[in-house]
């Protein structure tokens, strides 16, 4: 019989410490917010010689802030601070501690642009010499990936000159047609900067393994069509098997038609797409280069497969969907532009920290007092309970900080603190209807076994319909409410979770001891009828 | 025996029926107090919502308290002021008047001027290096408008659920004490002119879903009682009235370790140690956790009854008394065992002598 309950108990216990020394181990930890940690800052500004002006511009940013909103917020419970000031768009990203980052999460400039692949390089630029020498030693096998083209006829340069080309000065063609050199010389090429990444040049970019470290390079045509031409995008987890990304073109001549004469390029492998790939460039970064296997599309029926697991996935989706802004933003890393990046402070600072943590832990000590002088040894079971599902959040919080850049802020810390004694509720329930059983006569024994399906009933109800509430608000809102939604979602399922698999086992095995059963006074409970009796 | 060794025995019998009129009229009264102050004085809302002016200037080694000490003359202490990265940003709400006026690129209004003067003071910069524009709220339409019909969606799903899960009296006196929980605490926002804030809102939200859930805790009691209707000739309102009373205790006890936390916040986290951020939004918080536990007993249960005792049709208590004393007789046919009373929590069986 003891085994019975020991065992669930146990087992509980294992998880979650396992779960916080996993956390613990992996360096998870939780993320604070603008207002208490501060963060870096993104100012955009649009550049001088943008066309719109007056309501279009106004309209413009408004969409530009939306559009900025939706790409650093993807769960939607980072809170950063995302605000117009005059004609610039403040963006402030909490818990970033360097600029590059901050402009990266922001992809301010970015521009969404589909390019055929023309050829596959390896890693590093090598010359042709160079390479062919590396072959015959051995070391290395030659100039890999470099795929077969039609584009013979074209003028060769040497090696020596191909350090030197400039694609800029690349004759008129499209896709892969007349590059002005021959693929083979891109061998040699160095990667192309940003500064020369324009949509009517071949480029050169790396494409990046996980993490991060580039291990091919693709040489890019022209830009065949770019994220104007796009409707809207999701990531979708097929068959059960696969994750996808669903693209949906706009119709007509400047949506559809344009990716279907790429598409129709690459099936065919003609000169415009020799190796049959499209690649999906953002901001000099390729962000995905499928196959193209069909010839001609339905503008909604685009499927992107690959090797993509969800965050891949959903990343791709987002940036397709997000790509490009409405308008032109000068470079924050440009003096001159008005724009920048820096850190900013925190607006409360550590001494709201400070003050939240320590009201937290006097209100906790009061609950503590005041559970255990009125339900004695049981409202020392409701702590212990309250430890088991607070560490639980914990880790959940770190875990979510440091995928999801969850951050906390003030009004979060104060939440947690509500939520102590909110979900020592559930105890309480259960506690009267022991209570009151054992007022009805019963044993502790058999009340302890009785009363907990009762509670645990009105319990999950009630929790539920919560869980419910927090699950249509997390859905249907955006920022802080959305946010907050995680939380109460998060609260009441922990809540259930530490009160079945914690509280019943703790409260079991409290009646079955034989000392707490002859002292009722240490249970806190009354003294059953059938004794007086 | 003391009133509290009553309750802590809870064999208190507060007269609940005879209370919800007196109450509910007190009660009423502060509804009309506080949507006539939400009418007539309106919402503060706060530079998140609204926007305002941002000034910026560039310094290093000001710290955000001097900023605070240099705006307090101006009535703007509780501005938003950020430094690092060798520039100091001030944020602050506006009068329309002010807004609309630096909109339109003029920084002549008074208060907008007074402010660039005293950060010109504080930084010995000139005045004309300091930039001074308008501020979008950060909290925008956007946000709002979806927040809105997400809880339109919550509102119609909860009251469904509570429908099928219970009655629909339940689902209307829920969804009242709810509307009437955040409209008091909303309406003493608009009373005291508080700002309102995104934490603000927050705070509301957590209100709403603590009344909600306190609700059901209570209501799933009234339900397990309901059978009492069936075996006797009292009248629904006593049966509503013995289970608030069964409940009592755990809903001062709940109230009571939900509020110790905030009390601590407001005492200890905002009186003591100065962080002032956090006392309207602990009020909000303190006053809405009284309220929400105090309307299941006082707003949503006489709701129900009183709605029950009209419309209840009579037809379907005599069903469902039918249905058990059929489910019992059944019982007794099938099972050579003495006939248990159905299911219920509130009369358990006699117990067995104790074994010693």
């Amino acid at each position: 019989m003891k085994k019975q309950v020991l065992l669930p108990l146990l087992s509980i216990l294992i998880v979650v410490g396992g779960l916080f020394g996993w956390s613990q181990g992996a360096g998870n930890s939780v993320l604070l917010g603008l207002d208490l940690k501060g963060g870096a800052e993104v100012v955009l500004e649009p550049v001088e010689d943008t066309e719109l002006s007056g309501d279009a511009l106004d309209e413009a940013l408004d969409k530009s802030v939306e559009i900025i909103r939706n790409r650093v917020d993807g769960l939607g419970v980072a809170e950063p601070d995302i605000t117009r000031q005059g004609n610039r768009i403040v963006v402030q990203l909490p818990g970033v501690e360097d600029q590059r980052r901050a402009l990266e999460v922001v992809g301010q400039t970015a521009e969404l642009r589909f390019r055929p692949v023309c050829a596959i390089l390896p890693a590093v630029p090598i010359k042709l010499d160079q390479a062919n020498n590396q072959n015959s030693d051995g070391v290395n096998d030659g100039p890999v990936g470099i795929l077969p083209t039609d584009q013979d006829e074209l003028p060769v340069e040497g090696p020596e000159g191909s350090e030197s080309h400039s694609m800029a000065s690349t004759p008129d063609g499209i896709g892969c047609e007349n590059l002005g050199f021959a693929p083979e010389d891109a061998l040699g090429m160095e990667n192309t900067e940003a500064d020369n990444d324009e949509a009517e040049n071949p480029v050169i970019f790396p494409l990046l393994d996980s993490e991060g470290i580039p291990y091919q390079r693709l040489l890019l045509g022209r830009t065949m069509l770019t994220g104007a031409s796009l409707e809207t995008a999701d990531a979708s987890f097929a068959g059960g098997f696969e994750w996808q990304v669903l693209p949906v073109f706009r119709s007509g001549a400047d949506g559809i038609d344009l990716f279907n004469a790429a598409a129709n390029a690459c099936y065919n492998r003609n000169s415009k797409c020799q190796t049959g790939q499209l690649a999906i460039v953002l901001d000099g970064v390729i962000e995905s280069a499928p196959t193209v296997n069909t010839p001609f599309f339905e503008r909604d029926q685009i499927v992107i497969s690959g090797n993509f697991d969800q965050n891949r996935a959903e990343d791709t989706a987002l940036v397709l969907k997000y790509g490009s802004l409405p308008l032109e933003f000068g470079d924050p890393t440009d003096p001159t532009s008005g724009s920048r990046v820096r850190l900013v402070s925190a607006t409360l600072g550590q001494d709201s920290l400070d003050a939240g943590i320590t009201a937290g832990l006097v209100g906790l000590a009061l609950v503590a007092l005041y559970m255990i002088a009125y339900y004695k040894l049981l409202g020392l079971a409701a702590m212990l309970s309250l430890a088991v599902s607070g560490t639980m959040l914990w880790v959940i919080l770190s875990w979510l900080s440091e995928t999801r850049s969850l951050a906390l802020t003030l009004a979060g810390v104060v939440g947690l603190i509500v939520s102590i004694g909110t979900s020592l509720d559930s105890n309480v329930v259960y506690f009267e209807h022991l209570k009151e059983d054992i007022r009805n006569g019963r044993t502790l024994r058999s009340a302890v076994d009785q009363s907990f399906p009762i509670a645990f009933k009105t319990i999950f109800w009630a929790n539920l319909a919560s869980l419910i509430g927090a699950g249509i608000l997390y859905f249907l809102t955006v920022g802080s409410v959305r946010g907050f939604a995680l939380m109460l979602g998060l609260a009441s399922i922990l809540d259930l979770v530490a009160t079945y698999f914690f509280l019943r086992p703790v409260v079991k095995l409290m009646g079955m001891q034989k000392a707490i059963q002859d002292r009722p006074w240490l249970s806190g409970l009354p003294i059953s009828n059938g004794e007086e009796s | 025996m003391s009133l509290f060794g009553r309750m802590y025995r809870n064999e208190t019998s507060v007269p609940f029926a005879k209370l919800w009129k007196p109450i509910g009229l007190c009660s009423l009264l502060v509804l009309i107090i506080s949507v006539s102050s939400l009418g007539v004085r309106g919402l503060n809302l706060g530079l998140e919502f609204e926007g305002g002016g941002a000034w910026e200037v560039e310094a290093s080694g000001i710290e955000a308290e001097q900023v605070r000490d240099a705006l307090r003359p101006l009535g703007i202490a509780d501005a938003r002021i950020q430094t690092g990265g060798g520039v100091l940003r001030v944020r602050t709400e506006l009068s329309k008047v002010a807004q609309t006026s630096l909109e339109q690129g003029e920084s002549g209004d008074p208060i907008v001027a007074q402010v660039t003067a005293a950060l010109a003071e504080l930084t010995g910069q000139d005045e004309s290096a300091i930039s001074v524009s308008t501020a979008g709220p950060s909290w925008g339409e956007e946000i709002t408008d979806k927040a809105i019909n997400a809880l339109i969606v919550f509102f119609i799903v909860i009251a469904l659920y509570i429908t099928i899960r219970l009655r629909w009296e339940m689902a209307v006196g829920a969804l009242l004490a709810v509307a009437h929980d955040i409209l008091i605490t909303v309406g003493l926002y608009a009373l005291f002119q508080f700002e309102v804030t995104p934490p603000t809102v927050i705070a509301f939200l957590t209100i709403m879903g603590y009344s909600l859930y306190d609700t059901l805790v209570v209501f799933d009691k009234v339900r397990d009682n309901e059978h009492m209707l069936s075996n006797s000739n009292l009248t629904y309102t006593s049966v509503v009235e013995k289970a608030l009373n069964q409940v009592f205790m755990r809903s001062v006890n709940t109230s009571i370790t939900s509020i110790l936390p905030v009390v601590s916040v407001l005492v200890v986290g905002s009186g003591i140690m100065g962080a002032v951020t956090l006392r309207e939004f602990a009020l909000a918080l303190l006053i809405g956790l009284i309220i929400g536990t105090f309307s299941s007993l006082f707003v949503a249960a006489p709701t129900a009854t009183i709605l029950r005792n009209k419309f209840g049709d009579a037809d379907s208590d005599s069903n469902r008394s039918y249905r058990l004393s059929e489910a019992v007789k059944k019982r007794s046919k099938n099972s050579q065992a003495a006939v248990k009373v159905p299911s219920n929590p509130a009369i358990p069986p006699r117990p067995r002598k104790k074994r010693k």
